[in-house]
Protein backbone atom coordinates (compact mmCIF):
# COMPACT_ATOMS: atom_id res chain seq x y z
CA UNK A 1 0.00 0.00 0.00
CA UNK A 2 2.75 2.25 1.09
CA UNK A 3 4.99 1.43 -1.67
CA UNK A 4 2.06 2.24 -4.01
CA UNK A 5 1.54 5.40 -3.06
CA UNK A 6 5.02 6.27 -3.33
CA UNK A 7 5.27 4.96 -6.94
CA UNK A 8 2.15 7.05 -7.82
CA UNK A 9 4.05 10.02 -6.04
CA UNK A 10 7.25 9.16 -8.09
CA UNK A 11 5.19 9.65 -11.48
CA UNK A 12 3.87 12.55 -10.38
CA UNK A 13 7.33 14.33 -9.47
CA UNK A 14 8.58 12.74 -12.95
CA UNK A 15 5.39 13.81 -14.84
CA UNK A 16 5.58 17.86 -13.57
CA UNK A 17 9.21 17.74 -13.70
CA UNK A 18 8.71 16.69 -17.32
CA UNK A 19 6.61 19.11 -17.93
CA UNK A 20 8.40 22.17 -16.36
CA UNK A 21 11.58 21.23 -18.33
CA UNK A 22 9.62 21.11 -21.25
CA UNK A 23 8.40 24.27 -21.07
CA UNK A 24 11.67 25.65 -20.05
CA UNK A 25 13.58 24.34 -23.10
CA UNK A 26 10.73 25.78 -25.37
CA UNK A 27 11.25 28.94 -23.82
CA UNK A 28 15.22 29.28 -24.01
CA UNK A 29 14.91 27.76 -27.64
CA UNK A 30 12.76 31.07 -28.35
CA UNK A 31 15.48 32.95 -26.80
CA UNK A 32 18.11 31.15 -29.00
CA UNK A 33 20.55 34.48 -29.81
CA UNK A 34 20.39 35.85 -26.16
CA UNK A 35 21.50 32.62 -24.72
CA UNK A 36 24.51 32.82 -27.21
CA UNK A 37 25.08 36.03 -25.98
CA UNK A 38 24.94 34.58 -22.62
CA UNK A 39 27.37 31.55 -23.45
CA UNK A 40 30.38 33.88 -24.57
CA UNK A 41 29.61 36.12 -21.60
CA UNK A 42 30.46 33.19 -19.77
CA UNK A 43 33.35 32.16 -21.91
CA UNK A 44 35.56 35.60 -22.14
CA UNK A 45 36.41 35.99 -17.64
CA UNK A 46 38.15 32.69 -18.20
CA UNK A 47 39.52 33.01 -21.53
CA UNK A 48 41.20 36.88 -20.60
CA UNK A 49 42.78 34.96 -17.27
CA UNK A 50 44.57 32.58 -19.67
CA UNK A 51 45.23 35.24 -22.04
CA UNK A 52 47.20 37.18 -18.96
CA UNK A 53 48.65 33.79 -17.26
CA UNK A 54 49.77 32.32 -20.53
CA UNK A 55 51.71 35.93 -20.75
CA UNK A 56 53.45 35.64 -17.49
CA UNK A 57 54.09 31.41 -18.38
CA UNK A 58 55.88 32.57 -21.49
CA UNK A 59 58.94 32.36 -19.30
CA UNK A 60 58.75 29.31 -17.76
CA UNK A 61 56.41 27.81 -15.68
CA UNK A 62 54.47 29.34 -12.36
CA UNK A 63 54.73 27.90 -9.18
CA UNK A 64 54.52 24.34 -11.66
CA UNK A 65 51.67 25.36 -13.97
CA UNK A 66 53.09 25.40 -17.54
CA UNK A 67 50.95 27.06 -20.24
CA UNK A 68 49.55 24.02 -21.20
CA UNK A 69 48.33 23.17 -16.91
CA UNK A 70 46.74 26.70 -17.15
CA UNK A 71 44.83 26.43 -20.84
CA UNK A 72 43.68 23.23 -19.30
CA UNK A 73 42.58 24.71 -15.62
CA UNK A 74 40.65 27.98 -17.61
CA UNK A 75 39.15 25.58 -20.07
CA UNK A 76 37.30 23.58 -16.98
CA UNK A 77 36.77 26.76 -14.99
CA UNK A 78 34.88 27.61 -18.21
CA UNK A 79 32.97 24.11 -18.39
CA UNK A 80 32.58 24.43 -14.86
CA UNK A 81 31.18 27.52 -14.46
CA UNK A 82 28.38 27.31 -17.18
CA UNK A 83 27.58 23.70 -15.39
CA UNK A 84 26.93 25.30 -11.95
CA UNK A 85 26.16 29.72 -12.67
CA UNK A 86 23.92 30.95 -10.47
CA UNK A 87 21.03 33.59 -11.48
CA UNK A 88 18.09 32.91 -9.91
CA UNK A 89 18.15 35.59 -7.23
CA UNK A 90 17.87 38.00 -10.10
CA UNK A 91 14.57 36.47 -10.86
CA UNK A 92 13.35 35.99 -7.15
CA UNK A 93 14.13 39.72 -6.94
CA UNK A 94 11.74 40.34 -9.65
CA UNK A 95 9.14 38.13 -8.83
CA UNK A 96 8.44 39.45 -5.18
CA UNK A 97 9.03 42.86 -6.32
CA UNK A 98 6.49 43.11 -9.19
CA UNK A 99 4.16 40.70 -7.35
CA UNK A 100 4.71 37.70 -10.11
CA UNK A 101 5.28 35.39 -6.85
CA UNK A 102 1.50 35.26 -6.28
CA UNK A 103 0.33 32.79 -8.70
CA UNK A 104 3.81 30.75 -8.10
CA UNK A 105 2.48 30.39 -4.82
CA UNK A 106 -1.18 29.11 -5.57
CA UNK A 107 0.60 26.21 -7.60
CA UNK A 108 0.68 22.62 -6.18
CA UNK A 109 4.39 22.91 -6.50
CA UNK A 110 7.12 25.03 -4.55
CA UNK A 111 8.65 27.75 -7.02
CA UNK A 112 11.71 26.13 -6.24
CA UNK A 113 11.16 23.03 -8.89
CA UNK A 114 10.24 25.36 -11.55
CA UNK A 115 14.34 27.36 -11.21
CA UNK A 116 15.58 23.71 -11.20
CA UNK A 117 13.71 22.36 -13.87
CA UNK A 118 14.78 25.86 -15.43
CA UNK A 119 18.57 25.23 -14.68
CA UNK A 120 18.61 22.26 -16.15
CA UNK A 121 16.92 22.38 -19.36
CA UNK A 122 19.29 25.78 -20.05
CA UNK A 123 22.42 24.12 -18.63
CA UNK A 124 22.75 20.58 -19.78
CA UNK A 125 22.32 22.02 -24.05
CA UNK A 126 25.18 24.80 -22.92
CA UNK A 127 27.49 22.92 -21.04
CA UNK A 128 27.54 20.51 -23.89
CA UNK A 129 28.28 23.15 -26.40
CA UNK A 130 31.36 23.98 -24.20
CA UNK A 131 32.10 20.20 -23.94
CA UNK A 132 31.85 19.89 -27.57
CA UNK A 133 34.23 22.88 -28.35
CA UNK A 134 36.45 21.41 -25.75
CA UNK A 135 36.73 17.98 -27.38
CA UNK A 136 37.02 20.11 -30.74
CA UNK A 137 39.78 22.26 -29.79
CA UNK A 138 41.47 19.17 -27.80
CA UNK A 139 41.83 17.30 -31.22
CA UNK A 140 44.37 20.43 -32.70
CA UNK A 141 45.87 21.55 -29.55
CA UNK A 142 47.19 18.75 -27.37
CA UNK A 143 48.02 21.09 -24.08
CA UNK A 144 44.20 21.40 -23.48
CA UNK A 145 43.69 17.17 -23.68
CA UNK A 146 43.50 15.92 -19.87
CA UNK A 147 44.50 12.95 -18.70
CA UNK A 148 42.40 9.56 -20.31
CA UNK A 149 40.78 8.38 -17.78
CA UNK A 150 37.60 7.75 -17.47
CA UNK A 151 37.00 7.01 -13.43
CA UNK A 152 38.54 10.15 -12.73
CA UNK A 153 35.87 11.92 -15.01
CA UNK A 154 32.73 9.83 -13.69
CA UNK A 155 33.92 11.36 -10.64
CA UNK A 156 34.11 15.13 -12.25
CA UNK A 157 30.79 14.58 -13.42
CA UNK A 158 29.72 14.45 -9.31
CA UNK A 159 31.72 17.04 -8.23
CA UNK A 160 30.27 19.19 -11.07
CA UNK A 161 26.32 17.75 -9.98
CA UNK A 162 27.11 18.47 -6.39
CA UNK A 163 28.66 22.19 -7.20
CA UNK A 164 25.60 23.11 -9.37
CA UNK A 165 23.02 21.86 -6.16
CA UNK A 166 25.37 23.71 -4.08
CA UNK A 167 25.63 27.25 -5.84
CA UNK A 168 22.04 26.86 -6.80
CA UNK A 169 20.68 26.61 -3.14
CA UNK A 170 23.20 29.49 -2.06
CA UNK A 171 22.01 31.61 -5.30
CA UNK A 172 18.75 30.79 -4.41
CA UNK A 173 18.84 31.41 -0.66
CA UNK A 174 20.51 34.39 -1.06
CA UNK A 175 17.86 35.80 -3.57
CA UNK A 176 14.94 35.06 -0.92
CA UNK A 177 16.01 37.59 0.74
CA UNK A 178 14.37 39.75 -1.31
CA UNK A 179 11.35 39.24 1.25
CA UNK A 180 13.02 41.60 3.71
CA UNK A 181 15.56 43.53 1.54
CA UNK A 182 15.86 45.41 -1.77
CA UNK A 183 19.17 44.52 -2.09
CA UNK A 184 19.06 40.73 -1.69
CA UNK A 185 20.67 41.04 -5.25
CA UNK A 186 23.62 43.16 -4.11
CA UNK A 187 24.54 40.43 -1.47
CA UNK A 188 25.05 38.05 -4.14
CA UNK A 189 27.13 39.94 -5.69
CA UNK A 190 29.52 40.57 -3.45
CA UNK A 191 29.50 36.51 -3.04
CA UNK A 192 30.30 36.84 -6.72
CA UNK A 193 33.10 39.28 -6.40
CA UNK A 194 34.63 36.83 -3.18
CA UNK A 195 34.35 33.97 -5.95
CA UNK A 196 36.78 35.67 -8.30
CA UNK A 197 39.30 34.48 -5.61
CA UNK A 198 37.55 32.08 -3.13
CA UNK A 199 36.86 29.75 -6.12
CA UNK A 200 39.64 29.91 -8.26
CA UNK A 201 38.01 31.53 -11.25
CA UNK A 202 41.31 34.12 -11.40
CA UNK A 203 43.95 31.97 -10.80
CA UNK A 204 44.21 28.22 -9.38
CA UNK A 205 44.08 28.18 -5.81
CA UNK A 206 47.49 27.30 -5.03
CA UNK A 207 48.41 30.16 -6.89
CA UNK A 208 46.62 32.50 -4.02
CA UNK A 209 48.69 33.57 -1.18
CA UNK A 210 48.67 30.75 1.70
CA UNK A 211 46.58 32.87 4.10
CA UNK A 212 43.41 33.76 1.24
CA UNK A 213 43.89 29.74 0.63
CA UNK A 214 43.56 28.85 4.34
CA UNK A 215 40.49 31.07 4.88
CA UNK A 216 38.60 29.80 2.05
CA UNK A 217 38.82 26.06 3.24
CA UNK A 218 35.81 27.60 5.53
CA UNK A 219 33.42 28.12 2.84
CA UNK A 220 31.95 26.81 0.04
CA UNK A 221 33.82 28.64 -2.32
CA UNK A 222 36.85 26.28 -3.64
CA UNK A 223 33.67 23.67 -3.81
CA UNK A 224 32.09 24.57 -6.09
CA UNK A 225 34.50 25.50 -8.56
CA UNK A 226 38.10 24.62 -7.83
CA UNK A 227 37.55 21.34 -6.65
CA UNK A 228 35.32 20.09 -9.74
CA UNK A 229 38.30 21.47 -11.74
CA UNK A 230 41.14 20.24 -10.11
CA UNK A 231 39.27 16.50 -10.13
CA UNK A 232 38.86 17.06 -13.59
CA UNK A 233 42.18 18.21 -14.84
CA UNK A 234 44.27 16.00 -12.77
CA UNK A 235 45.27 18.12 -10.10
CA UNK A 236 43.44 16.29 -7.09
CA UNK A 237 45.32 12.49 -6.92
CA UNK A 238 45.18 11.34 -3.82
CA UNK A 239 42.37 9.83 -2.03
CA UNK A 240 42.52 12.22 0.61
CA UNK A 241 41.98 15.15 -1.47
CA UNK A 242 39.01 13.32 -2.85
CA UNK A 243 37.59 12.21 -0.19
CA UNK A 244 37.85 15.87 1.69
CA UNK A 245 36.67 17.58 -1.14
CA UNK A 246 33.09 15.05 -1.93
CA UNK A 247 33.16 15.38 2.23
CA UNK A 248 32.89 19.51 2.04
CA UNK A 249 30.64 19.18 -1.06
CA UNK A 250 27.61 16.87 1.00
CA UNK A 251 28.06 19.40 4.24
CA UNK A 252 27.91 22.49 2.20
CA UNK A 253 25.17 21.47 0.25
CA UNK A 254 23.23 20.33 3.52
CA UNK A 255 23.97 23.38 5.37
CA UNK A 256 22.79 25.27 2.42
CA UNK A 257 19.51 23.08 1.94
CA UNK A 258 18.65 23.84 5.75
CA UNK A 259 18.63 27.67 5.25
CA UNK A 260 17.08 27.57 2.04
CA UNK A 261 14.05 25.61 4.08
CA UNK A 262 14.58 28.21 6.64
CA UNK A 263 14.29 31.18 4.20
CA UNK A 264 11.58 30.15 2.38
CA UNK A 265 9.48 29.12 5.60
CA UNK A 266 9.62 32.24 6.77
CA UNK A 267 9.94 34.48 3.44
CA UNK A 268 7.00 33.30 2.64
CA UNK A 269 4.84 34.35 5.46
CA UNK A 270 6.33 37.49 5.74
CA UNK A 271 5.48 37.91 1.87
CA UNK A 272 2.21 40.53 0.68
CA UNK A 273 1.39 40.46 -2.85
CA UNK A 274 2.79 43.79 -4.83
CA UNK A 275 -0.36 45.35 -6.98
CA UNK A 276 -4.20 45.64 -6.91
CA UNK B 1 24.35 74.97 -38.51
CA UNK B 2 24.49 77.37 -35.91
CA UNK B 3 20.31 77.60 -35.37
CA UNK B 4 19.97 73.84 -35.06
CA UNK B 5 22.74 73.57 -32.75
CA UNK B 6 21.44 76.06 -30.41
CA UNK B 7 17.67 74.63 -30.75
CA UNK B 8 18.96 71.36 -30.02
CA UNK B 9 21.17 72.49 -26.83
CA UNK B 10 18.07 74.20 -25.67
CA UNK B 11 16.03 70.87 -25.86
CA UNK B 12 18.45 68.66 -24.58
CA UNK B 13 18.94 70.76 -21.29
CA UNK B 14 15.34 70.86 -20.74
CA UNK B 15 15.36 67.25 -20.84
CA UNK B 16 18.38 67.24 -18.51
CA UNK B 17 16.75 69.59 -15.90
CA UNK B 18 13.50 66.58 -15.62
CA UNK B 19 16.69 64.21 -15.32
CA UNK B 20 18.48 65.95 -12.81
CA UNK B 21 14.99 66.56 -10.67
CA UNK B 22 14.06 62.58 -11.28
CA UNK B 23 18.01 61.27 -10.02
CA UNK B 24 17.87 63.45 -7.10
CA UNK B 25 14.59 61.40 -5.99
CA UNK B 26 17.28 58.36 -5.58
CA UNK B 27 20.12 59.71 -3.14
CA UNK B 28 20.02 56.29 -1.33
CA UNK B 29 21.02 54.77 -4.75
CA UNK B 30 24.75 57.03 -4.95
CA UNK B 31 25.74 55.08 -1.54
CA UNK B 32 24.61 51.93 -3.13
CA UNK B 33 26.53 52.11 -6.16
CA UNK B 34 29.70 54.51 -4.33
CA UNK B 35 30.29 50.87 -2.05
CA UNK B 36 29.64 49.02 -5.60
CA UNK B 37 32.27 50.48 -7.08
CA UNK B 38 34.17 50.43 -4.19
CA UNK B 39 34.20 46.69 -3.82
CA UNK B 40 34.57 45.97 -7.46
CA UNK B 41 37.98 48.72 -7.41
CA UNK B 42 39.49 46.38 -4.92
CA UNK B 43 38.62 43.11 -6.42
CA UNK B 44 40.46 44.44 -9.60
CA UNK B 45 43.67 45.85 -7.43
CA UNK B 46 43.95 42.38 -5.82
CA UNK B 47 43.45 40.67 -9.32
CA UNK B 48 46.97 42.43 -10.60
CA UNK B 49 48.71 41.97 -7.22
CA UNK B 50 47.59 38.51 -7.52
CA UNK B 51 49.48 38.61 -11.03
CA UNK B 52 52.40 40.47 -9.71
CA UNK B 53 53.25 38.02 -7.07
CA UNK B 54 54.16 35.45 -9.82
CA UNK B 55 55.60 38.47 -12.39
CA UNK B 56 57.26 41.70 -12.95
CA UNK B 57 55.58 43.20 -15.47
CA UNK B 58 52.77 42.94 -17.61
CA UNK B 59 53.20 43.45 -21.24
CA UNK B 60 55.77 45.26 -20.25
CA UNK B 61 53.70 47.34 -17.92
CA UNK B 62 54.72 47.20 -14.06
CA UNK B 63 52.66 47.06 -11.26
CA UNK B 64 51.46 50.98 -10.73
CA UNK B 65 51.54 51.27 -14.51
CA UNK B 66 48.60 48.80 -14.63
CA UNK B 67 46.84 50.09 -11.72
CA UNK B 68 47.13 54.06 -13.50
CA UNK B 69 45.26 52.05 -16.49
CA UNK B 70 42.84 50.42 -14.27
CA UNK B 71 42.00 53.83 -12.94
CA UNK B 72 41.58 54.57 -16.60
CA UNK B 73 39.36 51.73 -17.04
CA UNK B 74 37.17 52.89 -14.14
CA UNK B 75 36.46 56.20 -15.19
CA UNK B 76 35.68 55.01 -18.68
CA UNK B 77 33.24 52.44 -17.00
CA UNK B 78 32.02 54.95 -15.57
CA UNK B 79 31.07 56.83 -18.65
CA UNK B 80 29.04 53.42 -19.80
CA UNK B 81 27.37 53.68 -16.73
CA UNK B 82 26.42 57.00 -16.48
CA UNK B 83 25.75 57.73 -20.49
CA UNK B 84 25.15 54.88 -22.66
CA UNK B 85 23.48 52.14 -20.48
CA UNK B 86 20.70 54.69 -19.75
CA UNK B 87 20.13 56.14 -23.09
CA UNK B 88 21.22 54.25 -26.15
CA UNK B 89 21.41 50.99 -23.88
CA UNK B 90 17.87 51.23 -23.58
CA UNK B 91 17.24 50.77 -27.20
CA UNK B 92 16.28 47.43 -28.21
CA UNK B 93 13.67 47.96 -25.66
CA UNK B 94 12.34 50.85 -27.43
CA UNK B 95 12.48 49.06 -30.84
CA UNK B 96 10.79 46.32 -29.66
CA UNK B 97 7.90 48.29 -27.77
CA UNK B 98 7.67 50.80 -30.32
CA UNK B 99 8.54 53.52 -27.73
CA UNK B 100 11.09 54.69 -30.52
CA UNK B 101 7.81 56.79 -32.20
CA UNK B 102 7.99 59.01 -29.43
CA UNK B 103 11.88 59.74 -30.29
CA UNK B 104 11.86 60.07 -33.87
CA UNK B 105 8.96 62.65 -33.46
CA UNK B 106 11.03 64.99 -31.68
CA UNK B 107 12.77 67.94 -32.79
CA UNK B 108 16.26 66.62 -32.29
CA UNK B 109 18.47 64.77 -34.19
CA UNK B 110 17.32 61.10 -33.40
CA UNK B 111 21.17 59.29 -32.61
CA UNK B 112 22.10 62.43 -30.82
CA UNK B 113 18.75 62.68 -28.50
CA UNK B 114 18.56 58.76 -27.83
CA UNK B 115 21.92 58.68 -26.66
CA UNK B 116 22.27 61.70 -24.43
CA UNK B 117 18.51 61.75 -23.21
CA UNK B 118 19.12 59.92 -19.36
CA UNK B 119 22.53 60.52 -17.42
CA UNK B 120 22.71 58.69 -14.40
CA UNK B 121 24.31 60.97 -12.77
CA UNK B 122 25.58 59.48 -9.48
CA UNK B 123 27.65 56.91 -11.78
CA UNK B 124 29.30 59.86 -12.74
CA UNK B 125 31.49 59.29 -9.08
CA UNK B 126 33.40 56.28 -10.90
CA UNK B 127 34.95 58.52 -13.25
CA UNK B 128 35.84 60.81 -10.48
CA UNK B 129 37.53 57.59 -8.63
CA UNK B 130 38.92 56.33 -11.76
CA UNK B 131 40.88 59.22 -12.35
CA UNK B 132 41.71 59.54 -8.26
CA UNK B 133 43.11 56.31 -8.73
CA UNK B 134 45.38 56.76 -11.49
CA UNK B 135 46.49 59.83 -10.30
CA UNK B 136 47.41 58.41 -6.95
CA UNK B 137 49.34 55.89 -8.53
CA UNK B 138 51.34 58.51 -10.72
CA UNK B 139 52.00 60.46 -7.30
CA UNK B 140 52.77 57.53 -5.67
CA UNK B 141 55.83 56.42 -7.84
CA UNK B 142 56.71 59.74 -8.45
CA UNK B 143 55.93 60.42 -11.84
CA UNK B 144 53.86 63.66 -12.56
CA UNK B 145 52.66 63.69 -15.73
CA UNK B 146 53.58 67.09 -17.77
CA UNK B 147 51.31 69.54 -19.46
CA UNK B 148 51.49 67.74 -22.49
CA UNK B 149 51.60 64.32 -21.21
CA UNK B 150 48.08 65.47 -19.78
CA UNK B 151 47.20 66.69 -22.55
CA UNK B 152 47.52 63.85 -24.69
CA UNK B 153 45.75 61.96 -22.08
CA UNK B 154 42.97 64.37 -22.46
CA UNK B 155 42.89 63.69 -26.22
CA UNK B 156 43.37 59.98 -26.47
CA UNK B 157 40.72 59.72 -23.51
CA UNK B 158 38.24 61.63 -25.51
CA UNK B 159 39.13 59.29 -28.40
CA UNK B 160 38.50 56.32 -25.91
CA UNK B 161 34.88 57.55 -24.97
CA UNK B 162 34.50 57.70 -28.99
CA UNK B 163 35.66 54.59 -29.45
CA UNK B 164 32.80 52.59 -26.59
CA UNK B 165 30.48 54.82 -27.60
CA UNK B 166 30.68 53.58 -31.87
CA UNK B 167 30.56 49.88 -30.14
CA UNK B 168 27.48 50.53 -28.01
CA UNK B 169 25.51 52.19 -31.03
CA UNK B 170 26.98 49.75 -33.58
CA UNK B 171 25.55 46.90 -30.92
CA UNK B 172 22.36 48.74 -29.92
CA UNK B 173 21.60 49.23 -34.02
CA UNK B 174 21.76 45.29 -34.07
CA UNK B 175 18.57 45.24 -32.48
CA UNK B 176 16.58 46.79 -35.25
CA UNK B 177 17.48 43.17 -37.33
CA UNK B 178 17.48 40.91 -34.20
CA UNK B 179 14.49 42.00 -31.67
CA UNK B 180 15.45 39.22 -29.62
CA UNK B 181 18.52 40.12 -28.92
CA UNK B 182 18.19 42.22 -25.92
CA UNK B 183 21.03 41.29 -23.85
CA UNK B 184 23.78 43.09 -26.30
CA UNK B 185 24.92 45.18 -23.84
CA UNK B 186 25.96 41.87 -21.64
CA UNK B 187 28.28 41.00 -24.61
CA UNK B 188 30.07 44.40 -24.37
CA UNK B 189 30.60 44.08 -20.65
CA UNK B 190 31.88 40.36 -21.15
CA UNK B 191 34.67 41.73 -23.81
CA UNK B 192 35.31 45.20 -21.93
CA UNK B 193 36.81 43.26 -19.30
CA UNK B 194 39.37 42.37 -21.38
CA UNK B 195 40.37 46.36 -21.41
CA UNK B 196 41.54 45.95 -17.52
CA UNK B 197 44.96 44.81 -18.89
CA UNK B 198 47.43 46.84 -21.76
CA UNK B 199 46.84 44.94 -24.95
CA UNK B 200 50.33 44.04 -25.17
CA UNK B 201 49.87 41.39 -21.97
CA UNK B 202 47.87 39.20 -23.99
CA UNK B 203 48.89 36.61 -26.30
CA UNK B 204 49.57 37.16 -30.41
CA UNK B 205 45.86 35.85 -31.57
CA UNK B 206 44.06 37.66 -28.84
CA UNK B 207 45.72 40.93 -29.11
CA UNK B 208 44.92 40.93 -32.85
CA UNK B 209 41.32 40.50 -31.89
CA UNK B 210 41.72 43.50 -29.39
CA UNK B 211 43.51 46.03 -31.83
CA UNK B 212 41.78 45.46 -35.19
CA UNK B 213 38.12 43.18 -34.81
CA UNK B 214 37.06 44.42 -31.23
CA UNK B 215 38.88 47.85 -31.16
CA UNK B 216 38.75 48.04 -26.97
CA UNK B 217 43.03 48.20 -27.31
CA UNK B 218 42.20 52.22 -28.15
CA UNK B 219 40.10 52.88 -24.80
CA UNK B 220 42.47 51.97 -21.94
CA UNK B 221 45.94 50.94 -23.32
CA UNK B 222 46.89 54.37 -25.16
CA UNK B 223 45.08 57.09 -22.82
CA UNK B 224 46.92 55.33 -20.07
CA UNK B 225 50.43 55.26 -22.13
CA UNK B 226 49.94 59.10 -22.73
CA UNK B 227 49.52 59.26 -18.59
CA UNK B 228 53.07 57.13 -18.21
CA UNK B 229 54.80 58.26 -21.41
CA UNK B 230 54.95 55.44 -22.95
CA UNK B 231 52.52 56.91 -25.85
CA UNK B 232 54.85 57.96 -29.15
CA UNK B 233 53.04 61.05 -30.89
CA UNK B 234 52.41 58.90 -34.00
CA UNK B 235 50.21 56.62 -32.41
CA UNK B 236 48.11 59.68 -30.93
CA UNK B 237 47.55 60.34 -33.98
CA UNK B 238 46.46 57.14 -35.64
CA UNK B 239 44.36 57.01 -31.78
CA UNK B 240 42.30 60.35 -33.39
CA UNK B 241 42.16 58.24 -36.73
CA UNK B 242 40.66 55.47 -35.53
CA UNK B 243 37.77 57.72 -33.07
CA UNK B 244 36.96 59.38 -36.12
CA UNK B 245 36.06 56.67 -38.09
CA UNK B 246 34.59 54.43 -35.46
CA UNK B 247 32.22 57.47 -35.01
CA UNK B 248 31.80 57.71 -39.24
CA UNK B 249 31.36 54.10 -39.29
CA UNK B 250 28.56 53.24 -36.38
CA UNK B 251 26.84 56.63 -37.62
CA UNK B 252 26.35 55.32 -41.09
CA UNK B 253 25.30 51.96 -39.57
CA UNK B 254 22.78 53.72 -36.86
CA UNK B 255 20.81 55.43 -40.56
CA UNK B 256 20.46 52.24 -42.03
CA UNK B 257 19.46 50.46 -39.31
CA UNK B 258 16.86 53.48 -38.65
CA UNK B 259 15.51 52.47 -42.30
CA UNK B 260 14.14 49.23 -41.83
CA UNK B 261 12.25 50.79 -38.16
CA UNK B 262 8.27 50.64 -39.17
CA UNK B 263 7.49 50.83 -35.61
CA UNK B 264 5.94 48.01 -33.61
CA UNK B 265 1.96 47.52 -32.09
CA UNK B 266 -1.12 49.42 -33.20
Amino acid sequence: MASASAARAVTIWREQYTELMRAAFLVDLQYRASIAIWLLWGITEPVISLGIWWSIAAGGAVDGYTQGAFARYFFGVALVNQATLSWDAWNIDRWIREGEMNYRLTRPIAPIHEAIADNIAYKAPTTTIILVVWIAAAAFWPAVRVPFEPERWMLAVVAIVLAAAIRFLNGYATGLLAFWTTRATALVELQFGLSLFLSGRIAPLSLLPPGVVSVAQYFWFPYVLSFPVEVLTGSVMSTAQYARGFAAQIVWLAIWMALYLLVWKRGRRRYGAVGG
Amino acid sequence: MMDRVRHTAIVMRSFWQLNWLEELQYRGNFFASLLGTLFWLAMAILTVALYFRHTTQLGGWDYWDVVVLLGVFNALAGVVECVLRPGIGHLPTDVRSGALDLVLVRPVDAQFYVSLRRLDVWRLADVVLGLALAGYALVHTGRMPSVVRLLAFGVTFAVAIAVVYSIWVSLMSLSFWFVAVENSSALFDAVFEAARYPVTAYPGALRFLFVYLIPIAWTTTIPASALTGRLQPSLALWAVAVGLAALGASRLLWRVALRRYTSAGG
